[in-house]
């Protein structure tokens, strides 16, 4: 019987490490996630309105994904304008978020802040030139600042409000926004070369490495056109279909004890536990999630790239660590392009951004949105006075733990057997945990 | 010149602060001429061991509030091992959005279920009451914001890593910082023990709004009012904190159309960040009637959760001293 | 015995309440003296702040003392301190200070008697209610106890 503990794990935004427990034959992980969110006590008692900008702390698709539940609670729609700057955030988000998640893989071999001259001696693995990581931060600093013109601020958000935006995108804004949406095409193809010369066609042991896959399990996307949450089959097919207001009579987060980041599985179905890939309530979100309901991208570069990834690894759904980083560049491509196809005078300029609700509002709401790192659910309960009595809120973290705990078992397994350094099992699991 | 050694970490919080220097125009790498990264669990995968076997560090940035029993001995040990720890990010400086829980105490008690087999590892207990940085160690330098502004990062990397040698953006940096820090950051010298990187006086000195000395009659909420683009947000009946707030932001949230919540703590004259907004909200009450006063006043809600929502655990007076219950 | 006894801080106008408390003084109206006075030139110029100060030091509870509505040698003063003490009292209230503790009385230099009522009164409400610092522990800030947190080392 011995107890190994590793982390804190890299990458991840929670903090978290890895308990293993071993004895005998048996070895068992624990994924542990070591502080709290605490979600309720932050915005319990806070008026609803607040919402946006707390929950922000999450990421800021939160803050979106909470304009858009209090839109539902005032019944107001936003102008289109005010949509077009939502969505514009939204693809910017994602710009930012997938390029961040490719950075760290191409780094992951090396110390990005290393000097140049200490990477060209380290042996082994064959670092990523400084000049092309430069390249992909230089894009990121762009996808920052059109973020922080859109959304007032970043990495935390400002303006989305009830019922729109807080402010009109200024001529002199709207005019840097096409400038960096004319721009962030070309980087994305770059990092697509990048991504294809590196990683796809490197053998430098990193594909090997996320050759790995988990057991098919099911998946959850929102599509913004349906209005409607999507559970796809394990097997690609059977996909049902609830709306938001529906969500929390399917699905439920459990706790377990030894981590403070609950699971979310499927209501009424079987659930054995996080390191078991027998159960039917498991499922999972995030880019690869969309990837696997098997829809044509929104763009053509994009669609290219989604099909080149499916002839090399076959058709949808997959569950291999490499295709979800694949999905990145595909929707990374795709992220681009729509912000090209957004950032157009009559899209995005217009005094128009925000409808004031003319009632006091509902008790409570629901809102749904397909973020960057996956569908993300809100719902608030509030009082008459419109201060917030309960919050529920599904983030892309919980849904993914389970696979989370399953990736983690299955390093952890696959290094106990091999007899692999505990050192060398910890970065495995790091960059298997990475794209999802 | 010997680079220094650097390290960053995150208690409770989130990791936009560390993502924050990163994102300083993804030029971190160039910082690699004067930093060497020793501890860096985020991006580098930096163990405790990892800590232990290096060389003493010379600046340590430390972000997220304190909140379990392993935040408290990550700041005991950061600062034993740092020459100078900074508080970066509100989280750090002030507590932050997770200190908000200090109004409920004693609902840690719900976040944790007891084990169900003792098999099974456990958790760092939870304090409870979420602490800043500054309640556990002393912090030598703050950086206030959540998350701090990309000039004042600058500024600090320039100030306490590349002692001002880097040409790069050093006016950028310099820019806004009170006197007696910008030029120390200009001179490669440390700014006084204890500087806060940020302005001195309130968020409403920068902020582009006019204020016309209007008052005003009943209470708004941010979602019932499309306010006014040039005239302050307060004079207009929303609650606007830029005048308890230190400066240094440029007023980012009142130039988007939203009031200011305080991230960056509270300005250099004031002894409470609540009395001040108490005293600043109250004088526009445009009324000598009682009963009318109290009507207005009956109208604001959550008083508390907006006057400290970056601060309650260490700038609301009442409640700082409060002990860790135990 | 061990009577419980509060500690009121008052800040008292200089041209009204304070006359009423020395006049009351004099004539030994009050009970207890419980009372700590800060005299101030008007009760205007009790800021919020100094109200909030009191209590995070110990106060049981907090008198302000001004002339009556129209009576303020500043003209408004006393309208100030009025128009304050509806929002001081909410946020008190949110963060625990209960509403007996802080009062805004107008009392003019004639009325002692109607000053030794106020603060009898209060007196009264705190003993029952009990010392504030007893929900508040002691004004250290967590201790540096290092040794006590390397026993109870997570990381190990
Ligand atoms: S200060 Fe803000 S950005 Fe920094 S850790 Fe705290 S919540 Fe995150
Ligand atoms: S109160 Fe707010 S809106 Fe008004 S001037 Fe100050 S910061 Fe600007
Ligand atoms: S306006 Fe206030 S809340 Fe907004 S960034 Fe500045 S200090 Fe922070
Ligand atoms: S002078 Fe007595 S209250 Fe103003």
């Amino acid at each position: 019987m011995a107890n190994i503990s590793i982390g804190p794990l890299r990458w991840q935004a929670e903090p978290s490490r890895v308990e293993i427990r071993q004895s005998g034959e048996s070895v068992r992980s624990y994924y542990q996630v070591t502080a709290p969110r605490d979600v309720s006590s932050m915005c319990k008692g806070r008026p609803v309105e607040e919402l946006p900008r707390i929950l922000s702390i999450l990421s800021a698709s939160h803050h979106l994904a909470s304009a858009v539940t209090l839109d539902n609670l005032f019944g107001v729609t936003p102008p289109p304008t005010a949509k077009n700057i939502r969505d514009a955030l939204v693809q910017s988000l994602t710009f930012i978020h997938h390029a961040r998640k490719l950075l760290f893989l191409l780094s992951s071999s090396q110390n990005p802040f290393g000097l140049r001259a200490e990477l060209a001696v380290r042996a082994g693995t064959s670092p990523v030139a400084h000049h092309v990581l430069d390249e992909i931060g230089h894009a990121m600093a762009l996808a920052q600042e059109a973020a922080s013109i859109l959304g007032g601020r970043h990495p935390h958000p400002l303006t989305a409000v009830a019922g729109g935006v807080s402010r009109p995108v200024k001529e002199i804004h709207y005019r840097r926004l096409a400038e960096i949406a004319e721009s962030s095409l070309p980087y994305a193809l770059r990092l697509r070369d990048i991504f294809r010369e590196k990683i796809i066609g490197s053998g430098n042991g990193l594909y090997e490495l996320m050759d790995l896959t988990v057991s098919p399990i099911a998946s959850i996307t929102f599509s913004g056109v349906e209005d409607a949450i999507v559970l796809t089959g394990a097997d690609g097919s059977g996909s049902t279909t609830f709306t938001a207001n529906k969500t929390t009579d399917t699905l439920e987060a459990l706790r377990e004890p030894w981590t403070h980041l609950p699971f979310v599985h499927v209501k009424g179905k079987t659930w054995q536990g996080p390191i078991s890939d027998q159960s039917e309530g498991l499922f999972f979100v995030g880019p690869l999630a969309r990837l696997n309901r098997c829809k044509p991208a929104r763009t053509p570069q994009a669609e290219e790239e989604r099909l080149h990834l499916v002839n090399s690894l076959g058709p949808a759904p997959h569950f291999s660590a490499i295709a979800a980083y694949w999905s990145l560049v595909v929707e990374i491509i795709q992220a681009s392009e729509i912000m090209k196809d957004l950032c157009t005078e009559e899209k995005l300029t217009g005094l128009e951004v925000r409808t004031i609700a003319s009632n006091p509002g509902g008790q409570h709401a629901h809102g749904a949105l397909e973020a960057p790192e996956g569908f993300i659910y809100h719902h608030y309960q509030v009082d008459e006075r419109g201060i917030v009595d309960d919050v529920t809120v599904l983030d892309a973290a919980s849904e993914n733990n389970a696979l989370r705990c399953l990736l983690t078992q299955k390093m952890v397994e696959d290094a106990f057997e091999h007899g692999k350094p505990w050192d060398r099992a910890k970065k495995t699991i790091e960059l298997s945990l990475l794209p999802f | 010149m010997t680079r220094k050694n650097v390290a960053v970490f995150t208690a409770t919080g989130c990791k936009a602060c560390e993502n924050a220097i990163l994102d300083i125009h993804y030029q971190v790498s160039s910082l690699a001429r004067w930093a060497h990264f020793t501890f860096w669990p985020y991006v580098l995968g930096s163990s405790w061991e990892d800590l232990e076997k290096s060389d003493e560090l010379d600046v340590c940035f430390f972000a997220g509030a304190i909140r379990t029993a392993s935040d408290e001995e990550a700041a005991l040990k950061l600062r034993q091992k740092s020459k100078i720890l900074v508080a970066f990010g509100a989280c750090a400086a002030f507590g932050g959005m997770p200190g908000l829980s200090n109004l409920h105490p004693g609902g840690e008690s719900a976040l944790c279920k007891s084990p169900s087999d003792d098999d099974c590892p456990e958790l760092p207990p939870l304090r409870s009451r979420v602490a800043a940085l500054q309640q556990i160690v002393q912090a030598d330098y703050i950086l206030p914001g959540c998350s701090p502004p990309q000039n004042y990062i600058w500024a600090i990397l320039q100030s306490l890593v590349c002692q001002s040698e880097s040409a790069a953006r050093i006016s950028f940096a310099a820019s806004r910082l009170p006197q007696p820090i910008a030029q120390a950051v200009m001179a490669g010298v440390l700014p006084p023990g204890g500087s806060i990187f940020a302005g001195e006086k309130a968020v409403c000195a920068s902020c582009a709004r006019i204020k016309e000395e209007k008052r005003f009659e009943s209470f708004k909420r941010i979602h019932q009012i499309d306010p006014d683009p040039g005239r302050c947000l307060l004079e207009q009946g929303l609650l606007c904190q830029g005048i308890a707030t230190r400066e240094g932001c440029g007023g980012l949230c009142t130039g988007a159309g939203v009031p200011c919540r305080g991230c960056f703590g509270k300005a250099g004259a004031v002894f409470d960040p609540g009395a001040k907004m108490v005293s600043a909200v109250s004088s526009t009450f445009d009324t000598t009637d009682g009963e009318e006063m109290k009507k207005i006043a009956e109208e604001f809600v959550d008083l508390a959760g907006t006057f400290y929502r970056y601060t309650m655990p260490a700038q609301c007076a009442l409640l700082q001293n409060r002990k860790e219950l135990k | 015995m061990n009577v419980f006894e509060p500690r009121i801080i008052t800040f008292l106008c200089n041209w009204c309440t304070y006359v009423a408390a020395d006049a009351a003084g004099v004539s030994r109206l009050t009970q207890k003296t419980n009372t700590r006075v800060v005299r101030v030139f008007c009760s205007g110029m009790v800021d919020p702040s100094y109200v909030i100060k009191a209590f995070a030091e110990g106060a049981d509870g907090v008198l302000v003392g001004g002339c009556h509505p129209g009576d303020c040698h500043y003209i408004a003063g006393n309208m100030k301190a009025w128009r304050r003490s509806f929002l001081l009292k909410k946020l008190l209230n949110e963060l625990g200070v209960e509403d007996e503790r802080f009062r805004l009385e107008w009392i003019a230099a004639s009325e002692p008697h109607k000053y030794a009522k106020v603060v009898n009164e209060m007196s009264e409400g705190l003993r029952s209610l009990g010392s504030f610092r007893s929900s508040y522990s002691c004004p250290s800030q967590t201790p540096r106890d290092h040794e006590k947190a390397v026993q109870s080392s997570p990381f190990s």
